[in-house]
């Protein structure tokens, strides 16, 4: 039987499964990724880890640790430069550390990303990764070139192109009643981390919740990369955290471009990095917009009954002010 | 704002930080006022109008600037950093917050070198716009030179309070032996006051060194172990209860991390070395730090270790992690102790009490009896 | 007969304890505190004398809990502890193997572990109010059921409902919601027992070793259900101690002896009738810093406007403490 490697269904998993899932696929290892989060597997995280630690890292531990007993060996990648001079959130350098700190840890797979080692830098990471099953390395090097193609296709497929705004007739017709109208009519940028925000466990729901209510939902993801350096110039210091970075370049663009009606900022407690970056996109939004932003904070206690009579505060607030805006 | 040359700077108070930054602004002829004693209103001021999960450090300093400004300062200066620890970004952070708040001040954030010394070179300037970058650099040195010596001053301190005889005694010694090394101007005066004052520590204080103590490693966030108002005067505490107190970091080791000759801190080599087996990469501000020294102290044969946090400290947390399975491997007690605006006194001194009986007991199990006294008052 | 005296006054209940030379525990009180820490020693006392069949000796005082600096300038004590070492004391002297303690009180909470009876980890919460007694105070006021009377009803629970919410507040939502839509009212009360257990255990009690034996403290552990979570929770047996209510001030008699052994003092003890003597609390605002601290003092009756200051205490600083002669910091 072929070696099986877990994959975590949680944290950098959301940005990078295509890649890891070619590498793996190419190289004949069957790969196992983590369930769905969800209250057994929350469980799980909460009972192993710190209890100051942020949410999705406790999800990431229930993912890891429901693995081990699964697996031959677990992939936690210590990811720490993905871009030069731009650093990942400090809990991504600690995490094969911090779970293998636990009773009883899995055995763990982790190369290190971290592109101040060199042009090869990601290649050597996976030679080292390839070489524990195989001896071929053309094969590995092949799985490699797979995985960065199959990751750059699907950063691709993500981003939407040219968004315009949407009509204002299809606003007036939902206010009308029209229930069986799906257009959409409003447009609500999610700022926050796609391991939070795709994470319908995390997130309870909260894309879905939108999107049934006929809201177009975007997403940092959407935006092209370009557009999202380009915007993140305007922070007031540079951004030493690409995914940080890519929140607030994100978020920057949405509000001068006026791409979206509003913004949900989405922070997991206590997440550093969002708490700092957040300061500078609420700013933003006022003076460069003003877009109406809101933020929500989820922890393991979040209740879905205070995040629905939010959400349908805040998107009133949004279709009364876009309504009156133009004239309606 | 002010005209450069007029310029009125202030700093946050962190611990000793104040007495090198005096010197240097003296040796500038910069104009400069220090913020009011921190007080549990700075801490209010600044928890105000920080953001909630910012921690403790951001809102007490912010609390100083606005104190500060509020006293007649124009000018902020503060570090920065390159991450991935958020304190990076905390002069911007306050920056936008003292803006929002109406204040019209200036700032002047000292960037580490890494990102161009030129640069660097060139915020000193800022302050003294007349100077030349040659002479400021080489005052700031001298300066730096003094404050390496007032830490040795304040680590001899730590280690001595516990042998004293008379409570009290090594902390009026360290006063006056800041006061002998406070006035050298040349490096020569430096280093032949502060041979006088770290002797002056030695010898005004009556002491009895064949007392048993305990010793306690101080590890954690620098602004936690540096600024005695956010961690209780802790070191106080235990020195007066018979604890040698060592502490992972000093003020002079925080500003040049990677210079040699280090009052507290680790190169990277060393903290590499000890640190590896259990975080093998550093996690943004002390974090591997402060694995690093709970191996070295256990190695130095310390009784215990306190750590020191923030609440909501990213790389703190992370070794908060991993520190139970240090604690357990090395069989070492260690106590974290976690700090935010609402910790109150009485619980953080109940728990090191508590951490004393347990050190004191262990050590009688290991010579094989039950004959420990627990601390705390009344008769012994 | 010779004994000691252990008092452990917490914001919510004070307890005194007298030892005879066997260390066997000859009176017990346990009261409420009702804010009012000097009363409710004074009161005690009196209460615990009565109890006594013969005349006690008393060799040595020792004070424990929140209020144990005030407690020992009242009573005189020899010996003024933390809690957290006068619960682990107490547990050894119950069980000698005992290598867990969970103690839940009134307004904290506190798990320690011990090794051949040494304590060699611990953690106490005093910040969150869902890992403590006042949780399930504050629900069975809200249920209307008398709290006394929460063990015998989550008891007869086949199971308990669940309970969200590490937050007092939020499972307080949570509950009035289950009731609301009809789970039975056992059911309720046995989850509100769960949510508890839960939260100790993984906040306070987290990276910690819940090993056997594992006696349970506090005046929670009246509660039978809760003993019953805790047992389902850690699938252990969990061992509740007879004197469980009563146990800090144990703790704090045992480590009066302990000190009083070892020197040649005698006892600084005023007396049961301490509750004698009139004292007299005040406050006033410190002007020194801009902390402007609330500086307490308590005050013996002499007759002068002021009294006789005995303690002072309540400062950031240690500018106003003032301890008595037999308080000394050590």
């Amino acid at each position: 039987m072929a070696p099986t490697v877990g994959l975590p269904r949680a944290l950098l998993y959301y940005k990078y499964h295509a890649a890891w899932d070619a590498f793996f696929n190419h190289l004949g290892v069957e790969t196992v990724t983590s369930e769905n989060t969800s209250k057994k597997v929350l469980n799980i995280g909460l009972k192993a880890s710190d209890s100051e630690i942020c949410l999705p890292v406790k999800v990431f531990y229930g993912h890891a640790l429901d693995l081990g007993e699964k697996c031959d060996y677990v992939f936690i990648p210590r990811i720490v430069q993905v871009e030069k001079g731009s650093f990942t959130c400090p809990k991504f350098l600690g995490l094969p550390d911090m779970i293998r700190a636990v009773d009883n840890p899995p055995e763990i797979i982790s190369p290190t990303i971290d592109v101040r080692n060199g042009r090869h830098a990601i290649r050597d990471a996976a030679l080292e990764v390839g070489r524990m099953f195989t001896d071929d390395e053309a094969k590995i090097v092949k799985a490699y070139k797979l995985a960065m193609k199959a990751l750059r296709k699907h950063e691709k497929d993500l981003v939407k192109e040219n968004i315009e705004k949407t009509p204002i007739e299809k606003l007036k017709s939902l206010i009308g009643g029209n229930e069986g109208n799906k257009e959409p009519v409003l447009r609500i940028g999610i700022a926050g981390h796609a391991y939070n925000i795709e994470d319908p466990y995390i997130s309870l729901n909260l894309i879905q919740r939108l999107k049934d209510r006929g809201i177009e939902v975007v997403t940092p993801e959407n935006v092209p990369m370009k557009k999202i350096k380009k915007a993140a110039k305007d922070a007031p210091k540079d951004l030493f955290w690409n995914y940080e970075r890519d929140i607030l370049g994100a978020s920057y663009h949405w509000v001068k471009n006026k791409v979206v009606d509003g913004i949900i900022y989405v922070v997991a407690f206590p997440c550093g990095p969002d708490s700092t970056i957040q300061v500078f996109v609420e700013g933003y939004a006022k003076k460069e917009g003003p877009v109406p932003l809101m933020s929500i904070v989820i922890d393991e206690h979040s209740a879905e009954a205070g995040l629905v009579t939010r959400l349908e505060a805040f998107v009133d607030l949004l279709t009364e002010s876009k309504l009156s805006a133009q004239g309606v | 704002m002010a005209k450069p040359s007029e310029r009125v700077i202030t700093i946050p108070r962190m611990g000793t930080l104040q007495l090198m930054l005096e010197d240097m602004f003296a040796r500038l002829d910069v104009k400069y006022i220090m913020p009011p004693p921190s007080t549990a209103k700075t801490l209010e001021v600044g928890v105000r109008h920080s953001p909630e999960f910012s921690c403790l450090p951001l809102k007490v300093t912010l609390g100083n600037f606005i104190e500060a400004i509020e006293a007649g300062a124009d000018t902020c200066l503060m570090a920065g950093g390159c991450g991935p620890c958020r304190f990076g970004y905390y002069a911007q952070v306050q920056k936008e917050i003292t803006k929002d708040l109406g204040y019209d001040v200036d700032w002047i954030v000292l960037e580490p070198p890494k990102k161009g010394f030129i640069s660097f070179l060139r915020t000193f300037k800022k302050m003294a716009p007349h100077r030349s970058i040659r002479y400021i650099w080489r005052q700031v040195l001298i300066s730096f030179e003094k404050a390496r010596h007032y830490d040795s001053i304040e680590k001899r301190l730590l280690h001595n309070r516990a042998y004293e005889l008379e409570v009290g005694a090594s902390e009026k010694a360290y006063t006056e032996a800041i006061d002998i090394l406070r006035p050298a101007v040349s490096k020569e005066e430096i280093a032949e006051l502060a041979e006088v004052a770290l002797k002056h520590m030695d010898e005004s204080v009556a002491m009895d060194k064949t007392k048993d103590v305990l010793k306690v490693g101080i590890v954690g966030e620098f602004f936690m172990l540096l600024e005695p108002v956010v961690n209780f005067d802790i070191e106080k505490w235990l020195g007066e209860r018979g604890v040698m107190v060592d502490r992972a970091v000093y003020t002079t080791d925080w500003i040049a991390p990677s210079l040699a000759n280090q009052v507290g801190g680790l190169s990277k080599e060393e903290v590499s070395k000890y640190a590896d087996k259990y975080l093998s990469h550093t996690v943004g501000g002390d974090g591997q730090q402060t694995i690093a020294h709970t191996v070295l102290y256990v190695e130095e044969g310390f009784d215990g270790i306190v750590h020191l946090m923030p609440f909501t400290c990213m790389p703190e947390t992370i070794a908060k992690s991993i520190l139970p399975k240090v604690s357990k491997d090395l069989d070492i007690p260690l106590l974290t102790l976690v700090v935010d605006e609402q910790t109150g006194k009485a619980g953080f001194i109940t728990r090191l009490e508590a951490m004393l009986d347990m050190m004191w007991a262990r050590r009688a199990a290991k010579a094989g009896h039950d004959d420990w006294i627990p601390a705390g008052a009344g008769t012994h | 007969m010779d004994g000691y005296l252990g008092i452990d006054v917490g914001s919510v209940s004070t307890n005194l304890v007298v030892l005879d030379e066997n260390e066997e525990v000859v009176a017990k009180i346990y009261r409420r505190t009702q804010g009012k820490p000097i009363e409710a020693v004074q009161a005690g006392l009196t209460e615990l004398e009565d109890l006594l069949t013969e005349p006690v000796n008393v060799l040595g005082v020792g004070a424990t809990g929140s209020a144990r600096h005030l407690t020992g300038v009242v009573v005189g004590a020899d010996a003024v502890r933390n809690e957290i070492t006068a619960h682990a004391m107490a547990a050894r002297h119950a069980q000698p193997d005992v290598r867990t303690v969970l103690e839940i009180g009134g307004q904290d909470s506190k798990v320690i572990v011990l090794q051949d009876g040494i304590p060699i980890d611990f953690a106490m919460n005093t910040v969150c109010a869902a890992g403590t007694g006042s949780f399930l105070d504050h629900q069975s006021s809200r249920l209307g059921i008398p709290i006394e009377e929460f063990g015998g009803i989550a008891m007869t629970a086949e199971r308990g409902s669940q309970i969200a919410g590490r937050c007092g507040v939020f499972a307080e939502s949570d509950m009035i919601h289950k009731q609301q839509v009809g789970h039975p009212t056992n059911e309720i009360v046995y989850g509100l027992c769960q949510a508890l257990v839960r939260n100790y255990l993984n906040n306070l009690a987290k990276g910690k070793d819940i090993l056997a034996p594992i006696v349970f403290q506090g005046g929670v552990a009246a509660n039978e259900g809760m003993k019953r979570a805790f047992e389902e929770a850690l699938e252990q047996e969990v061992t509740i101690p007879e004197h469980f209510n009563v146990m800090g001030a144990i703790g704090s008699a045992l480590l009066a002896k302990r000190i009083m052994s070892r020197t040649d003092n005698t006892t600084h003890f005023k007396g049961f009738h301490s509750a004698d003597f009139e004292y007299k609390t005040s406050s006033f605002g410190c002007a020194a810093c801009a902390n402007s601290c609330e500086i307490i003092q308590i005050a013996q009756e002499d007759g002068s406007e002021k009294g006789d200051v005995l303690a002072r205490w309540g400062g950031r600083c240690d500018k106003w403490d003032l301890a008595p002669t037999s308080i000394t910091q050590a």
